[in-house]
C-alpha cells in the first residue's frame, strides 16, 4: 500500500522514522538539495496512507561514453516497512529512469558486512563488480562492494564483467 | 567553498603566480594567502586577480573595511576577467552584499559584450538577489547570441516567477500569457527538447488554471516523447480539477488493475466514486463505479485477483478506506460488514508484518468507542493468542506483538494497577525471549521481540502518570536500557528513554541516550523539541548552550547556502524544484525553533555563558514556521486520546513564548544601547523604545496568564507542556521583576534619578518576596522525583532572572561609574542623588546576592533519586547476563549531581561578579 512520488524538501522534516536507523546516513542539507536540483527524477519516496514515509531512494546519472550510468546514492526503508518489497520497487524506478536516460548500467556501493542488502541486490540481478578497499571510513574502515546491473543499452553486458582485483576508493571513477 | 575557479583560462604566468594564493585560501590559511598576494602585487601591482584575492583574504581575516577599500577600487575599474570576477563574487557573497555582484557583472558584460559566460554569471547574480525582471532581461540577451534552449527557458521561468509574486491580477495574467506564448512558439517550431521544459509548460498552464489544455498537452505525442512513462497517471490531478469523475473513475480502475498496491491511485478512485454517488445518475450498467456496491465489488475483485505469491495490503486497506468514507454519513455494515470485523480481518492477514499496526491505526478510530472497547479482545485473540501466549518463532512473535499492540490501541485505558500488571506480563515476555535466545537483533537491525519491551514501557508510563509516581517510570527505564543493550539499533527505545529521563527531570541522563541517536543537520530542527528545548528548563544550561549553538550554526550555514541551490536548479533546468527550493529556503529562514533558539541562546548566555555582550538576533519572522516532527515517537493510546489540535496548539504556545522572550532580549539590547556615553538628550529615543518594550512585555505576560491558565495533559509522544505555562502561571512575579529591573536601567540611562531610585527600591523589595514565592513553588509534594521536572523548570525560570538582573546590574555599573571616573585619582564629589543611587544599587546588589545564597540553600536540600527498596530486586530480575549492569540508577544519580554542580558553579560566578560591582 504505497504512494510513490518525488521526494520534496519538506520530506526532510519527517524522514526521522527512517533516518534514525543507524545504517541510514543523515547528510548535510545541501547534499539533498543538490540532488533535488540536479536529478529530481532519481529522488523518489514511498509513503504510507497515513502520510508516514516508508522509504526513499536517491540517485544520479553520471559518467562518459560507455561509463554513462545510473548510480544509487542512498536507498533506505524504515524498519516497520521492511520485507514488503519496497526496496525493489524503488530500485525498479531508478532502473527505469536510467533506461530512459540510455545508461549502460546501474551501480551502487554497499558495505561488505551488509548481508541483507547484498542478498537483496543479488536477487534484483546485481553482481559484485569489484571490491573497493576501505571505502567506508570508521573504526575500522570497511570495504565496499561495487555492485552492478547492466541496462538494455549494454547489449553485450560488457559493464558487468567482474574485476578480480580490488581497487582503492581514489581509483573509482 | 573552494575559491579556485573550475576553469583557469590563462595557463601561463598569471595562473602560476596566483596558484599559491588559491592554495592558502582553500586550506583556510588566510594570513599566508594575504602575504602571498602582497608578494605577487609587489611584482605586478595592478594585477586585478591578485587584488581581488587579497581582498578576499582580508575579509576572511576579519578586516572587512580594508577589504572593502580594495574591492571598491577594483569595482571602479570594471574588471571583466573571470578570475577577478569570481574572487570578488566570493567576497561579496561572504559579506552578504549580493547586489554588488550584479553591478560587477553588469559592467563586465558592457566590456565583453559577447561573452556567454559573463552573461550567464550576470543572470545567476540576479537569481541570488531574486530580481526576476533583470533575470528575464539577462536570459533573453543571452539567448539572442547563444540560442540554446536552457537560456530561453531561464527567461520563461523568470517571467513565471514575476507572475507568481505579482499581487496585481491583471499583470499576473499578462505575464503568464506571455510565458505561455513563448513556450507555444517554441512548441510550434519543434524546438522543445527536455522533460523539465514540458513540466515548466504545465506549471504555466496550472497557474492559469487551464486544466483542459494541460490534459491535451499530456495526451500529445510531444509529451510522451519528452516525458516517457505513464501518461494516465499524469492526467489524474487535472481530471480531478475538471470534475471529470467518470473519466477519472475509468483511468484509476485501469491503473489499479495493474498496480493493486498504489494508494495514490486508490485515493482519486474513491474521490471519483463518491462524487458519482452524489451526482446520482442512472447508469447502472456501465463500467463506471458510481455506487458503494459497485465500488465494493471492484475492490473485492482486486482481492480475488491476487492469486500467486505475495498478498498485497492495498486491496485490503482499500476496503477499510471505503468503510471509513461511507461511515461519514451512514452505517456501511449492511453492505460490507462491520468495521471492527474488517480491521480484525486485516490484522489476521498481515499480523506477521511490522507494518500491520501502523497500517491499521488510521482506521481504528472509525469503530465506535463502545463497540471497540467491548470487542477489543478480538484483536488479541484473532490468531489464537492471548496476553499470556508464549510464541517461539520470530514470525509468531511478530504476530503476537501485532495482536497485543492492536488490542491496546482499541481497549479502554487500564487503571494504574491494571497497567502495571500488564506491563509486568509484557516485561516477562521480553525476558523470556531473552532467556530463550529469541532476541535476534543485530547491531544494525532490531527485532520483533523488542516490541514487548516497548509496549511494557508504555504501560509502566501510564501507571506512573496515573499514580503520579516515578517508580513505574524507573521500571520502564530499566527495561528500555536492557532492550537497547541487546538491540542497539532500536531507535524507538532510544526516543522513549530520552523522553522518560526528561519526564523525571534528568536531562543529562536523557543526553546520554540522545547522543546515541546521532541527531544532526536538519534533524536539529525537526527534533529540537525532543531534547534541546528541554535542557534549559531542566537547569543544564551549559549543555543547552552547546546544542543551541549547533542548531544556530546549522541554520546560519543554510541561510548562506540556500541561494546557491537556486542557481543549481537553473543550471540543471529543474524548474519545478526551483520553486520548491525557494519555498524551502524561506521556511527554514522563518523557522520558529530557529528564532527561539537564537533568543534562548542570547538569554542563557547571560546566565551561563562566558561574559560577552548580548547579540540581538535578527528580527522575528512575520509568520513563523512549525518545522517540528511530532510523529517520531510511537503512541499506543486509544483513538479517543488522539489530540488533533496538539500540533497547532503547542505551536501557538511556543510562538507566544518566543514573542515574550523576544521582547526580553530586545529590552536588554536597548538597555545596553542606553549604557553608552552619549549625552542624555540623544538617548531619549532608545529610552522611549525601552519603555514601550517593557509595557508590551508586561501586557503580554498578563494576557498569557489568562490564555494559558490550564494545565496541559502530558503525553508520551508529544512535547512536554510549553514553557510558557509554567512561566506565566508562576507565583513568582516575573512580570514585575523583569519590568522593574529593565526600568531601572532605562531611568539611569537617561539620568532620571527619582525614577531610578524608585525602580531600584522596588526591585530590592520585590526579591525577598519572590524568594518566598519560589519556595512555595518548589515544594515537592508526594513523590519528589515525580515533581522533579516541574520543580527544575520553576527553578530555571528564577535562575534565568538572576542571570539577567546580574547582567543588568553590570550595565548599571557602567552607567553610573564609567571606567574613566573610576580610574581618576581625584576624588570626584558626588551629588546627593548620585550618592543615593550608589547606595540603592549596592542594596539591590546585596539582595541579589542574598537571593543567590537562598538558591544555594535550596540546591543543598535538592531531593535525591531515592528509589523504593524493590529497585534492586527489579535489577535482579532484569540481570540475566552477569556482565550486564543496569545503568539507570547511576545515570539518574550522576545526572542530578552534575546538574547541581553546574548550577552551583554558575551561581558562584554570578556572586563573585556581583561583589566586584559593589561600590
Amino acid at each position: 500500500m504505497t504512494t510513490i512520488r518525488p521526494f520534496t524538501c519538506e520530506d526532510m522534516l519527517k524522514f526521522n522514522n527512517v533516518n534514525l536507523d543507524p545504517l541510514t546516513e543523515t547528510y548535510g542539507l545541501s547534499f539533498y538539495t543538490q540532488y533535488l536540483a540536479h536529478w529530481p527524477e532519481y529522488f523518489q519516496v514511498v509513503e504510507a496512507p497515513s502520510g508516514e514515509i516508508m522509504g526513499y531512494i536517491m540517485g544520479k546519472a553520471e559518467g562518459h561514453g560507455e561509463n554513462w550510468h545510473g548510480h544509487v546514492t542512498a536507498l533506505t526503508v524504515g524498519p516497520e516497512y521492511r520485507r514488503l518489497g519496497l526496496a525493489a520497487t524503488l530500485m525498479n524506478i531508478l532502473e527505469d529512469v536510467s533506461e530512459k536516460k540510455k545508461a549502460y548500467f546501474v551501480d551502487l556501493f554497499v558495505r561488505v558486512s551488509n548481508k541483507v542488502a547484498i542478498n537483496m541486490y543479488r536477487n534484483l540481478g546485481y553482481i559484485v563488480y569489484r571490491t573497493v578497499l576501505e571505502y567506508y571510513s570508521g573504526d575500522p574502515d570497511e570495504d565496499a562492494y561495487d555492485m552492478r546491473k547492466a541496462c538494455s543499452r549494454d547489449v553485450n553486458k560488457k559493464s558487468v564483467i567482474p574485476v578480480i582485483h580490488p581497487v582503492r576508493p581514489e581509483d573509482v571513477d | 567553498m573552494a575559491v579556485r575557479p573550475q576553469h583557469m583560462h590563462d595557463g601561463g604566468i598569471v595562473e602560476r603566480r596566483l596558484r599559491p594564493i588559491y592554495d592558502w585560501l582553500d586550506n583556510g590559511n588566510n594570513k599566508k594567502a594575504l602575504q602571498e598576494a602582497e608578494k605577487v602585487l609587489k611584482k605586478s601591482p595592478l594585477l586585478q586577480a591578485a587584488r581581488a584575492l587579497k581582498a578576499l583574504a582580508l575579509f576572511r581575516l576579519g578586516k572587512a573595511s580594508e577589504a572593502h577599500v580594495v574591492l571598491e577600487a577594483l569595482a571602479d575599474e570594471k574588471p571583466s576577467d573571470d578570475t577577478t570576477l569570481q574572487a570578488m563574487t566570493i567576497s561579496y557573497r561572504e559579506s552578504q552584499q549580493l547586489h554588488k555582484v550584479c553591478m560587477l557583472y553588469e559592467n563586465a558584460v558592457k566590456t565583453e559584450q559577447s561573452s556567454e559566460e559573463l552573461h550567464s554569471h550576470l543572470f545567476m547574480s540576479y537569481v541570488r538577489v531574486g530580481d526576476y525582471r533583470s533575470q528575464q532581461r539577462a536570459a533573453m540577451s543571452l539567448y539572442k547570441f547563444a540560442p540554446k534552449n536552457p537560456y530561453y527557458f531561464w527567461a520563461v521561468m523568470s517571467i513565471v516567477l514575476q507572475a507568481k509574486t505579482s499581487e496585481d491580477n491583471t499583470k499576473r495574467g499578462i505575464l503568464l500569457a506571455l510565458a505561455q506564448r513563448m513556450v507555444d512558439n517554441f512548441i510550434s517550431e519543434n524546438k522543445m527538447e527536455a522533460e523539465q521544459e514540458a513540466r515548466l509548460y504545465i506549471m504555466i498552464l496550472e497557474l492559469q488554471e487551464k486544466w483542459e489544455d494541460i490534459l491535451k498537452f499530456i495526451e500529445s505525442p510531444l509529451y510522451s516523447q519528452l516525458v516517457p512513462g505513464n501518461t494516465a497517471q499524469a492526467c489524474i490531478p487535472y481530471l480531478k480539477k475538471l470534475g471529470e469523475w467518470k473519466r477519472l473513475n475509468i483511468v484509476c480502475k485501469e491503473l489499479l488493475w495493474d498496480n493493486q498496491d498504489r494508494w495514490d491511485y486508490y485515493v482519486p478512485y474513491f474521490d471519483s466514486v463518491f462524487h458519482l454517488i452524489e451526482e446520482n445518475e442512472e447508469d447502472s450498467e456501465s463500467a463506471i463505479d458510481n455506487s458503494a456496491e459497485k465500488c465494493h465489488e471492484f475492490i473485492c475483485s482486486l482481492v480475488e485477483s491476487m492469486t500467486s505469491g505475495r498478498t498485497l495490503r492495498g486491496p485490503y486497506l482499500a476496503r477499510l478506506e471505503l468503510w471509513k468514507r461511507l461511515a461519514v454519513d451512514g452505517d456501511p455494515t449492511s453492505l460490507i460488514g462491520s468495521g471492527l470485523a474488517l480491521c480484525v480481518q486485516y490484522l489476521r492477514v498481515f499480523a506477521n508484518k511490522p507494518c500491520a499496526v501502523p497500517d491499521l491505526r488510521p482506521y481504528l478510530g472509525m469503530i465506535p468507542q463502545k463497540e471497540r472497547e467491548e470487542n477489543c479482545r478480538e484483536f488479541l485473540t484473532c490468531l489464537g493468542f492471548d496476553e499470556n501466549s508464549e510464541p517461539e518463532s520470530a514470525d509468531d512473535i511478530q504476530r503476537h506483538v501485532s495482536c497485543l499492540s492492536a488490542w491496546r490501541l482499541v481497549a479502554a485505558p487500564l487503571p494504574a494497577d491494571g497497567a502495571l500488571a500488564l506491563a509486568t506480563t509484557l516485561r516477562g515476555h521480553y525476558l523470556r525471549c531473552l532467556k530463550k535466545g529469541l532476541i535476534t537483533s543485530t547491531i544494525t537491525e532490531f527485532c520483533a521481540a523488542d516490541a514487548y519491551g516497548i509496549l511494557a514501557a508504555h504501560h509502566y508510563y501510564y501507571a506512573g502518570v496515573l499514580q503520579q509516581s516515578s517508580a513505574p517510570v524507573v521500571d520502564a527505564l530499566c527495561l528500555l536500557e536492557l532492550v537497547l543493550h541487546h538491540s542497539p539499533a532500536n531507535f524507538h527505545a532510544k526516543l522513549l528513554l530520552v523522553k522518560l529521563y526528561h519526564l523525571l527531570g534528568n536531562a543529562l541522563a536523557a543526553d546520554s541516550i540522545y547522543q546515541r541517536l546521532e541527531v544532526k543537520h536538519i534533524q536539529l530542527v525537526s527534533l529540537g523539541w525532543l531534547h534541546c528545548a528541554r535542557l534549559a528548563p531542566a537547569c543544564v544550561a551549559s549543555r543547552a548552550l552547546q546544542l543551541l549553538a549547533d542548531t544556530r550554526a546549522f541554520l546560519k550555514h543554510h541561510g548562506k547556502d540556500s541561494v546557491e541551490h537556486l542557481t543549481y536548479a537553473y543550471k540543471y533546468g529543474t524548474f519545478e524544484k526551483l520553486v520548491e527550493l525557494g519555498a524551502w529556503g524561506a521556511r527554514l529562514e522563518a523557522c520558529a525553533w530557529g528564532a527561539a533558539a537564537a533568543r534562548e541562546q542570547a538569554l542563557l548566555s547571560q546566565l551561563a555563558g562566558p561574559p560577552t555582550l548580548l547579540h540581538q538576533p535578527t528580527r522575528l519572522p512575520l509568520t513563523a514556521y512549525d518545522n517540528r516532527d511530532l510523529n517520531v515517537i510511537v503512541n499506543y493510546e486509544p483513538p479517543q486520546f488522539q489530540d488533533d489540535q496538539l500540533k497547532s496548539r503547542t505551536f501557538d504556545q511556543e510562538v507566544t513564548y518566543l514573542r515574550l522572550k523576544d521582547a526580553l532580549v530586545s529590552a536588554i539590547a536597548l538597555c545596553i544601547e542606553l549604557a553608552d556615553s552619549r549625552p542624555v538628550e540623544e538617548k531619549k529615543g532608545h529610552y522611549e523604545q525601552l519603555n514601550t518594550c517593557v509595557d508590551a512585555f508586561s501586557a503580554a505576560m498578563d494576557k498569557c496568564r489568562q490564555l494559558y491558565c490550564e494545565k496541559e495533559r502530558i503525553s508520551i509522544s508529544a512535547p512536554f507542556p510549553s514553557r510558557i505555562i509554567a512561566f506565566v502561571n508562576s507565583p513568582v512575579p516575573y512580570r514585575e521583576l523583569y519590568a522593574t529591573a529593565l526600568r531601572l536601567v532605562g531611568a539611569l540611562g537617561v539620568a532620571r534619578a527619582p525614577a531610578a531610585h524608585d525602580a531600584c527600591s522596588a526591585a530590592t523589595r520585590l526579591l525577598p518576596r519572590a524568594q518566598q514565592l519560589l519556595q512555595t513553588e518548589l515544594t515537592f509534594k508526594g513523590d519528589p522525583v515525580w515533581s522533579m521536572r516541574d520543580c527544575l523548570e520553576s527553578l530555571s525560570n528564577y535562575l534565568e532572572f538572576i542571570g539577567i538582573i546580574t547582567f543588568l546590574l553590570g550595565v548599571c555599573n557602567e552607567l553610573f561609574s564609567p571606567a574613566n571616573t573610576k580610574k581618576s585619582k581625584k576624588k570626584t564629589s558626588h551629588s546627593p542623588d548620585e550618592l543615593k543611587t550608589s547606595e540603592l544599587l549596592n542594596e539591590l546588589n546585596q539582595t541579589v546576592q542574598n537571593s543567590i545564597g537562598f538558591l544555594e540553600n535550596i540546591l543543598d536540600e535538592w531531593p535525591k533519586y531515592e528509589f523504593a527498596n524493590n529497585l534492586d530486586e527489579n535489577f535482579a530480575k532484569l540481570t540475566l547476563d552477569d556482565k550486564y549492569q543496569s545503568p539507570v540508577e547511576s545515570k539518574l544519580k550522576n545526572g542530578r549531581d552534575d546538574m547541581l554542580t553546574d548550577v552551583r558553579n554558575i551561581l558562584k560566578r554570578k556572586s563573585k561578579y556581583l561583589k566586584t560591582l559593589l561600590q
